[in-house]
């Protein structure tokens, strides 16, 4: 019988947790309907950014594409023409693209491009219908306009 | 070891190693040989030391400053530091120094990844820089010609690229302007650079000064895969990496081969690969209906094929002929030479499609008598008819690197070679009169070693441009060599007595003991000489073939690896053949003239795409890689002589061949009264055929066809400089652009084939005399109609 009584009272206090939670507002949010806010360093989808006058930083440089671990990036480059200047000095990337699926979202592209272009953003929904449609191109990776990306685009590097 | 062996060897200490190199080795020689790595950057093992970067500075025991590696020479008992803090600081320094004006713009240049400044500053540099001030600034890349782009920023004036052209490719291309620190390097007044070697520069320049347009930001280092393999242009075979970035060649460049081409390669080899990613490759079998190409499916073309070759094996032996071969591999002139040998039945076969029926070139067979390597070795050099840069440009530097060595050069030529300052001797006439030249000059050599002294030469028999003493000069000189190389080109062999100037030139190369070569052919030409592309017995020569089929005595022409409808020197019989020839199969990777007029069209690989083999001039045989794959349904040529024998049935022996009686050759005047004005038609490395003309940067450096008229020629026919002019032979006439030139001698108007806009062998027939040409203007220079430029 002290064995049943010794029951009943573990059974009781694990209810008093229970109950004690049951009055608590949530911690879990309802995703999608409700989204949380991501820390400030979070590193989410890539954006190539541009400088504040509209030009792109991304000169194609490659070096995005050698540090990556997990070979997720090509680049082809090209040769800025004075009726085409895409970016400042003589080369520009022509093609940029991204595997999203082959990504693991490290940052060393952004830690190791020397004109700041690419930067991970805070967009994490990244989930596609197709392999092909996870293949991010350049126009998908350009920000739309200076900032879009959530960087200043005043800043140096 | 002998005491004289033991005495030329000394012993010096590295970094606490031992050493022991041959004497007159430098430091930087010795330390390389025991794995001790001295960061360069002027240095060039292929070129005597210069000391100018101050990058190789070490420490030598009892020697109060530090010292550069690259120049000092090691000696016994020395004792030396490369480690030291003091060759530590001085580095960084050197570095530092460097850096101060070096834009530091890697990100942007295409040396980035390969590039030596880097990669030492990385190992030796400081880590920062002290220098806050501003750069120098130039206008950036500025174009030196199609091919070269030079960055003023970055170059750090190690003069490694003026010291190749001045050593190792004897063209002076790019010089050093302005003094100490507005010094730069380029070409005099920026003009487009003048060489055939300037891809190598660019694979030499420590930094991004010199850069390819072709390449540029074309890739990085680490995005291409490098295939080994042999560059199949010109037929000297260099080893090539072929770098290869999804799918598509991007770039060549030099694959240490010190018995071909060492570390070199021309341009053609360097920027020639373009054609294989040529938009307009044919892609699936095309057959003619109602007189026009349709695409085909590879059956119904392989089954037409096969049946017109049955049935003209049913109609007799040689019934059907085969022509080409330049443009195979080994393997494919091997499974070609069986398949119309053994299975077709016909010993007409010949690759020899340029061969005039009368020139020398049909009687020798193609190459050189001895290796490359033998060949650098000689002491005296005689190039009869050959313009080597044009043909072989790799050659040329081991005949350079003979002549800085104390070879000498002598030059019996229709014109004046690019090459001439590097020779001793001169000896120029007019294309038709080159044949007594040399035979004068094989009398004055037999007089020169007869009498050990000078014999006079007969001044009636020396031309224009030579003189009796330059003729007893040049016999002196040839006389007096031990290792004697003469090279007979084709201008020589296929010009007016092409057969008399042989057996003079053979004769005089007997009487010195030299060795003769006969430099004739282009790519794989010494293959399908070697895998029997040759006529068998009974069979006819190409120039036979060509008037057999105008006659009517074959049903069946087979094209493989050339382009006759160009390449033969007389454009009316090829006509004619092919007017006569009732069916007509070309393997051809584009539309090429031959293509257009064939019934069927076979869409083949082209020799980056194969695996296999090549042969060289000298008779070595080099390795191909596929580099890339082949598009659309192009196949082989030996997978296409598989299927065909396939579908071809039980094989025929060898039967009895009727003899085709040879078409009456056309007779010529010989010895008479020789024209005014002579056409004489040479090679160029560079021209708009069907694949250098499909390659960017080098149909720029083609540029539009013209002819070099000398200036006595054009005073007197009133035509002058880049304009445009008519040149008329009795067959035809061709309007180009005239460049008033003394290269060419008075007398003679050279063209250059190979542009197939201009189709210059309409304007000759094989005839054994030189064809009279008439030249007159039509538009004054500048004003070149339809907006070409020129």
């Amino acid at each position: 019988m002290p064995g049943l009584f010794k029951q009943s009272v573990a059974l009781l206090r694990g209810l008093l947790i229970t109950g004690r939670y049951l009055f608590r507002p949530p911690v879990t949010i309802l995703y999608p309907e409700v989204k949380t806010r991501v820390a400030p360093r979070f590193k989410g989808r890539h954006w190539l950014t541009r400088y504040g006058d509209g030009i792109e930083r991304c000169v194609g440089c490659e070096l995005c594409v050698i540090v990556c671990p997990a070979q997720a990036i090509y680049v082809r480059a090209a040769e800025n023409t004075p009726e085409r200047q895409v970016s400042k000095g003589e080369r520009h990337a022509d093609q940029f693209q991204i595997n999203m699926l082959r990504c693991i979202f490290c940052g060393f592209c952004e830690e190791a491009c020397p004109t700041g272009s690419i930067v991970l953003g805070q967009d994490y929904e990244l989930a596609g219908y197709s392999r092909a449609s996870l293949i991010y191109t350049k126009p998908m990776l350009t920000e739309p306009y200076p900032g879009a990306s959530g960087r200043d685009p005043g800043r140096e590097v | 070891m002998s005491a004289e062996a033991r005495r030329a060897l000394v012993t010096l200490v590295i970094d606490g190693r031992e050493v022991t190199v041959p004497q007159g080795a430098t430091v930087y020689q010795a330390a390389r040989s025991t794995g001790i790595d001295i960061p360069i950057f002027c240095y060039h093992d292929r070129m005597p030391p210069l000391g100018a970067c101050r990058m190789c500075l070490v420490e030598v025991q009892k020697m109060p400053k530090l010292q550069t590696a690259c120049t000092l020479e090691a000696s016994e008992g020395m004792v030396v530091s490369t480690t030291s803090p003091a060759v530590r600081a001085a580095q960084e320094s050197i570095l530092e120094l460097l850096l101060i004006n070096h834009p530091l713009d890697c990100p942007i240049c295409d040396k980035g990844g390969e590039c030596p400044l880097q990669d030492q500053t990385f190992r030796y540099g400081p880590g920062r820089s002290r220098f806050v001030e501003a750069k120098r600034d130039y206008a950036k890349p500025i174009s030196l010609g199609p091919l070269l782009a030079l960055d003023r920023e970055r170059c750090i004036l190690c003069w490694r690229c003026v010291r190749f052209g001045e050593i190792i490719a004897g063209d002076d291309a790019l010089k050093g302007f302005v003094r100490g620190f507005t010094s730069e390097i380029g070409t005099p007044l920026g003009l487009p650079v003048e060489s055939k070697f300037i891809g190598n520069t660019i694979a030499i320049c420590p930094v991004g000064a010199l850069t390819s347009r072709i390449y540029r930001f074309r890739a990085r280092p680490w995005d291409n895969e490098p295939v080994a393999s042999t560059c199949a242009h010109c037929g000297v075979g260099c080893s090539v990496w072929l770098d290869v970035r999804g799918g598509e060649i991007l770039r060549a460049r030099a694959r240490e081969e010190p018995e071909v081409n060492d570390v070199w390669l021309c341009d053609l080899g360097f920027f020639g690969h373009g054609y294989v990613a040529a938009g307009d490759r044919l892609t699936t079998p095309l057959v003619r209906r109602e007189g026009r190409l349709y695409e085909a499916s590879w059956d119904e073309a392989l089954g037409l094929v096969a049946e017109r070759l049955r049935s003209a094996r049913e109609r007799g032996p040689g019934r059907v002929a085969f022509l080409g071969g330049r443009r195979l591999s080994n393997e494919d002139a091997s499974a070609a030479g069986r398949f119309f040998r053994d299975v077709v039945g016909t010993p007409h076969l010949d690759h020899r499609v340029d061969a005039p029926p009368d020139g020398a070139s049909l009687g020798v067979s193609w190459g050189l008598r001895s290796s490359l390597d033998e060949l650098g070795r000689g002491d005296v050099f005689v190039l009869v008819g050959c313009d080597i840069t044009e043909e072989y440009p790799v050659l040329w530097l081991r005949i350079k690197a003979a002549i800085d060595r104390g070879a000498s050069l002598v030059i019996v030529h229709a014109g004046r070679l690019e090459i001439r300052r590097h020779a001793r001797c001169e000896l120029l006439d007019r294309h038709d009169r080159l044949a007594p030249l040399v035979s004068a000059l094989a009398a004055a050599v037999s007089g020169a070693v007869g009498a050990g002294s000078g014999a006079a030469a007969r001044d009636d028999l020396v031309g224009e441009g030579a003189t009796g003493d330059d003729l007893a000069a040049a016999a002196r000189v040839i006389a007096s060599g031990e290792r004697v190389h003469v090279l007979l080109g084709r201008l020589a062999l296929d010009g007016p007595a092409g057969r008399d100037l042989l057996r003079s030139a053979d004769g005089l190369t007997r009487r010195v003991n030299g060795t003769l070569h006969i430099a004739r052919g282009r790519g794989n030409d010494f293959g399908a000489q070697r895998f029997g592309l040759l006529p068998g017995e009974g069979g006819m020569d190409a120039p036979g073939i060509l008037r057999g089929a105008a006659a009517g005595a074959l049903d069946l022409l087979y094209v493989a690896g050339s382009d006759p409808a160009t390449a033969v020197t007389d454009g009316a019989a090829w006509e004619s053949a092919r007017g006569g020839v009732g069916f007509l199969v070309v393997h051809e990777a584009f539309l090429s003239a031959t293509a257009q007029a064939a019934d069927v069209v076979l869409p083949v690989l082209v020799l980056p795409e194969k695996d296999g083999t090549i042969t060289n001039l000298e008779g070595r045989t080099l390795t191909l890689r596929a580099a890339v794959k082949g598009p659309g349904q192009a196949r082989a040529d030996r997978e296409i002589f598989d299927l065909l024998t396939a579908r071809m049935g039980v094989a025929h022996g060898h039967g009895t061949v009727a003899r085709i009686e040879p078409v009456a050759e056309p007779t010529a005047a010989r010895g008479g009264a020789s024209p005014p004005l002579i056409l004489v038609i040479a090679d160029r490395l560079f021209t708009q055929g069907s694949m250098t003309g499909r390659c960017r940067g080098l149909t720029d450096l083609a540029g539009t066809a013209h002819c070099l008229v000398h200036p006595a020629d054009a005073a007197r026919t009133g035509v002058t400089d880049l304009g445009l002019v008519e040149l008329a032979t009795e067959h035809a006439s061709v309007i180009v652009q005239a460049r008033v030139s003394d290269a060419t001698l008075p007398g003679q108007v050279l063209v250059h084939r190979g542009y197939d806009g201009v189709p210059v062998h309409a304007l000759v027939r094989w005839s054994p005399a030189p064809v009279g040409v008439e030249i007159w203007p039509i538009a004054p220079p500048g004003a070149p109609p339809g907006g070409g430029t020129p």
